[in-house]
């Protein structure tokens, strides 16, 4: 098993905290609205082959948030600067929920920042039938209910949901939901615009849906194919919004294959 | 034939020169608030109250209220309130409300609770209007023009689908944007309270309304255009498989009667400071029609529309920069003796067919005793006349119409 | 001491127990539990009451607004105050109040509350409140700038009153370039400001450093005169000393007859303090609408939720008086003295109270109950 370190680096007059760990070319891990689960298994698997960087977006985990850092196109603004900072560009990124949404409209800014992309259960494209659920307004518990497809085949469930949170830990998810709310409220999870943005974008991505995706319909997929010329779309039969804590073994020989 | 009265709650204590010394010389948007005595504008405020309470009084069908903002020449910048009034404090009228600017709005569902709560509160009289303000609107609420029309329909669409539709619903448009519509009070009128337009005639405006049965409501329009005008309405109403009658179609006009045509000559002078202020100083185009409030359509289908409404020599604010005998002559303001404004009106009334009349019966300078007595004499005389006209002359209104009544979504 | 008359404008209309269906009787409760013509009879009834308060004696009548719920038809405060102001002649019209966060107009919010105080020649109280959590989401506003736009809509308000215009404004959360309503308060510099708290502390300190009065709501006694202390300190340590008219209590009163009579007909008020007050943290408070401080303050206040006490443990806790004259004269008295406030804000229309109880209850409250506090 490769070995993760926890570093906190200055970005942007904040400090941000990074997972980082393995060997080879380097691959950028964007986390979704949930927050930063560490370097759990898939981040291992990829390990193996890369140096996976996977920090904490602003205003989660331990991560500062700039007071600029509002929306998600500002979002996006930071992590090109950090990108820069690091010498991370033109590098190989997947981008979870959220972050998925996140790698989108760093793609709509500019062609430098990856040099290919997975977008797996993003948000950020409004479905044309279905509605991308609404996390803020029922429980945490509720959520997690719909995330997972079939929670017996997650693997890490005793180690992630096993024990009941400590008090810093319960602050923690407090701080990351009001990071959330503050990048998502308005309009919910979704740019209009991004769809006609993305027409620029001429790196490889491959979008990967969990079948069974609960929170964001995987009719998305299909949009975000059509909206990114020359993408491909794999869709992981029998799980939910995150294929990668659900299924991942499937989610990382999928992502092997395309990166 | 429906039968409204409206005034603009004008607010005249101030002089021209105040308005000369402002920026741009104009009346409205940065005319300075300095220039607002709120110890007057009580008096005025409950004093116009008091003519609408006696307009019920008097027999008139509905009472119609307009807003605009930043300016002495309409002290209605929040409407829905004195609405609310009205609907306390009268029993049997309609409050029309005409209208609503819609795109300065940025909660259109706060809006729709607005009106429901005057609908509730009048037992379900309220008739209500959208309008898309003029540019002094988008000014003042700072709401960005190039957007009016786009907003306009938006929110329409999302009022109707708030009284309409049973909540929770979730909307995700354009311009706006809620997870969870759920108003717990809905209006008393069902599927939802009678939609008019007014306006001034824009082709798209008129398409528009004629694709949802809208009565559209002509403001001060000459008669020569209005015939044009309708005559758009009236295709797209055939499109859509009606034939829209005068039930479809208002039309708003000064008019205003005292005992002797002499007495009235000089009454009605007041007018001459109404809508266009003290001073009466043309407002700068700008104010009027900012940057991307216009149409700029290149649909073909428009252009010929435009094309075909005959141009109105008071065209654009012309009334208010005309002399008062000119105005008098063409009959755009009526004004006299009962005799003397019934004898045009059937004239009017017969050329214009409208179903409903929007009788301006007051503005400007004109005193609180020359509106009271204005009021009486039309309670006496001039409204029963006009009904009996309205009947020989067939002019039915949205609610004497069988069926689909104009006004109300089919849902 | 001033005496406000207060109803919530409940909707009460339907089987409490459907609510038992929902996650609560907010935000997501259908409104197809809603029958407008019912509607219309209950508000012009609650309007009737209103100027029966006003003819027994009230000093003030007090309105509230909320969204998206049966236990509160106001959902535009300014719709009623403007109503309030035209049929009423002497009584304070306190609107407790606006929600700043939510309004995304605050130059319209001004025009509207220095309308009311036009009409009614000066007699608005403009209160101001953040909102619940529920407000935010029924008007789809971001919980984490409820306090920011809090403070900046305020700050824009009573700029709007007091500056003459035109001016500009290009805040974080508003802009505009000409404000310049036509439209300014009777009152000068401008109608004095109220805010409610239940016990956030910011809340408090910003009552206190603006000098505004401070209006506890249904907090214990002990929680309400806690808050009333801090605000003596922010106001000592900045210099004054706050007198009784800086401070209102807000609390659920019904008098009847008899004691037994009134402990018969204010049971209607128990609907007001069950199902209403229940659902879930996300729609009462979402992430970001409390700061983290803020929250634990609040969480503190009421050792048990409002709705998880019996009909004599809200008697005896002073969320709810209710008795002959004499007892609640008494009661009312206690509080006023234990608190050391101007003003009582009293919930004298409750849940299911009837037309014919709460005119008596406002007769006696008007007749007996008012003169004897003024002592």
């Amino acid at each position: 098993m490769p070995n993760f370190t926890e570093e906190t680096i200055s970005v942007a007059g904040g400090n941000l905290q990074v997972y980082k760990g393995g060997s080879g070319d380097p691959l950028l891990v964007l986390h979704g609205a949930g927050g930063n689960a560490g370097p759990r298994r898939y981040a291992q698997a990829l390990a193996e082959k890369f140096t996976v960087y996977l920090p904490s977006h602003p205003g989660y985990g331990n991560s500062d948030r700039p007071g600029w850092v509002e929306t998600m196109q500002d979002l996006a603004c930071f992590y090109t600067w950090y990108q820069e900072q690091e010498g991370l560009e033109n590098v190989r990124a997947i981008g979870f929920s959220m972050g998925g949404w996140l790698a989108a409209e760093m793609l709509s800014m500019t062609g430098h920042a990856f040099s290919k992309v997975m977008l797996v259960g993003a948000a950020g494209i409004k479905p044309n039938d279905g509605e991308i659920t609404d996390i803020f307004i029922i429980s945490p518990a509720q959520v997690r209910d719909l995330v997972y497809h079939e929670p017996s085949q997650v693997p890490e469930w005793d180690e992630m949901f096993g024990t009941d949170p400590t008090p810093e830990q319960a602050q923690q998810a407090e701080g990351d939901r009001e990071m959330a709310i503050r990048l998502t409220w308005k309009p919910y999870m979704h740019n209009p615009r991004l769809p006609a943005k993305l027409g620029r974008v001429s790196v490889p991505t491959q979008i990967v849906w969990g079948e069974n995706d609960n929170l964001v319909p995987v009719e998305c997929a299909s949009l975000y194919q059509q909206a990114i010329a020359g993408s491909g779309v794999t869709v992981i039969p029998n799980c939910g919004h995150s294929p990668q804590i659900e299924k991942p073994d499937d989610f990382v020989q999928a992502a092997l294959a395309f990166l | 034939m429906f039968l409204m009265r409206f005034t603009e709650r004008a607010y005249v204590n101030y002089t021209e020169e105040d308005v000369r010394n402002s920026p741009n010389e104009a009346v409205r948007l940065t005319f300075s608030n300095t220039n607002f005595d709120p110890q007057e504008g009580h008096y005025l405020y409950n004093m116009y109250l008091d003519e609408y309470e006696y307009s019920e009084e008097v027999g008139f069908d509905g009472l119609m209220l307009n807003e605009h903002h930043n300016t002495p020449t309409c002290l209605g910048a929040t409407m829905n309130l004195e609405a609310a009034i009205l609907a306390r404090n009268t029993k049997k009228p309609k409050i029309v409300l005409l209208g609503n600017p819609l795109p300065i709005f940025d909660n259109p569902i706060r809006l729709a609770e607005e009106l429901a709560e005057i609908d509730m509160i009048s037992s379900g009289r309220l008739v209500s209007g959208f309008v898309r303000g003029t540019g002094v609107e988008s000014l003042a609420t700072n709401t960005n023009p190039l957007h009016n029309r786009a907003r306009f329909e938006e929110a329409h669409d999302l009022v109707i689908k708030t009284w309409t539709t049973p909540g929770p619903f979730r909307w995700e448009g354009d311009h706006y944007h809620f997870r969870v519509v759920n108003p717990f009070q809905t209006p008393v009128q069902k599927p939802h309270p009678p939609v008019w337009i007014p306006g001034t005639g824009s082709p798209e405006t008129l398409v528009w309304c004629a694709e949802r049965n809208y009565p559209y409501i002509f403001l001060e329009t000459d008669p020569q255009g209005t015939e044009d005008m309708k005559s758009i309405y009236a295709e797209t109403a055939r499109e859509h498989g009606y034939e829209p009658g005068p039930e479809n179609f208002g039309y708003l006009v000064r008019i205003h009667v005292q005992d002797t045509d002499e007495k009235a000559y000089d009454v009605g002078k007041g007018y001459m400071v109404g809508n266009i202020g003290v001073g009466r100083i043309p407002l700068p185009r700008d104010y009027a029609s900012p940057v991307g409030y216009g149409s700029r359509s290149d649909d073909p289908r428009f252009l010929r529309l435009r094309e075909q409404i005959r141009s109105d020599p008071f065209r654009v604010g012309g009334l208010d920069s005309a002399h008062y005998d000119e105005i008098l002559d063409s009959k755009r303001w009526i004004i006299g003796s009962p005799e003397t404004v019934i004898s045009q009106l059937r004239e009017v009334l017969s050329y214009m067919r409208p179903g409903i009349l929007a009788v301006w019966t007051n503005d400007g300078s004109i005193s609180h005793e020359d509106t009271m007595r204005c009021l009486e004499l039309m309670g006496q005389e001039v409204l029963p006349a006009l009904r009996e006209i309205g009947e020989e002359l067939e002019l039915t209104d949205p609610f004497q119409k069988e069926g689909v009544m104009p006004g109300l979504t089919r849902v | 001491m001033d005496v406000f008359y207060f109803t919530e404008m409940p909707y009460a209309e339907f089987p409490e127990s459907e609510a038992e269906k929902f996650p609560s009787m907010r935000l997501t409760f259908p409104n197809t539990y809603f029958d407008p013509d019912t509607a219309s009879g209950l508000m012009n009834r609650y309007l009737d009451e209103y100027q029966h308060a006003e003819e027994m004696g009230f000093d003030g009548l007090m309105i509230n607004e909320h969204h998206n719920t049966p236990s509160c038809m106001d959902v535009e405060v300014n719709i009623t105050g403007g109503i309030l102001a035209r049929i009423t002649k002497r009584a304070k019209i306190l609107m407790l109040g606006n929600m700043l966060p939510t309004s995304d107009n605050p130059v319209r919010l001004a025009e509207e509350i220095a309308l009311l105080d036009v009409i009614s020649g000066g007699r608005i109280i403009s209160g101001f409140v953040r909102g619940i959590g529920i407000e935010s989401w029924a008007n789809n506003t971001n919980p984490i700038h409820n306090r920011e736009r809090f403070e900046e809509c305020h700050d824009l308000v009573v700029k709007t009153w007091t500056t003459p215009g035109p001016f500009r404004w290009e805040g974080n959360h508003y802009h505009y370039r000409a404000v310049n309503p036509w439209m300014l308060p009777v009152q000068k510099p401008h109608p004095p400001v109220w805010v409610p708290g239940t016990g956030s502390p910011e809340t408090v300190e910003w009552t206190a450093r603006h000098r505004y009065t401070y209006a506890a709501f249904l907090t214990p006694l002990e929680v309400a005169k806690n808050l009333f202390a801090r605000y003596r300190e922010y106001a000592a340590a900045d210099g004054w000393e706050p007198g009784p008219e800086k401070f209102a209590f807000m609390i659920c009163a019904h008098v009847n007859e008899t004691d037994e009579k009134a402990q018969e007909s204010g049971k209607a008020f128990l609907w007001r303090m069950n199902y209403p007050l229940r659902g879930p943290r996300e729609y009462w408070s979402p992430p970001g609408y409390a700061s983290r401080a803020g929250a634990a303050a609040v969480a503190a206040r009421r050792p048990t939720p409002l709705h998880e006490l019996s009909y004599q443990e809200l008697q005896d806790r002073y969320h709810l008086v209710v008795g002959s004259p004499d007892t609640v004269i008494k009661k009312l008295r206690h509080i006023r003295d234990e608190l050391g406030v101007g003003s009582l804000l009293l919930e004298a229309q409750g849940g299911q109270l009837s037309h014919a109880d709460t005119m008596r209850s406002i007769e006696l409250f008007g007749k007996e109950v008012i003169p004897a506090l003024k002592d």
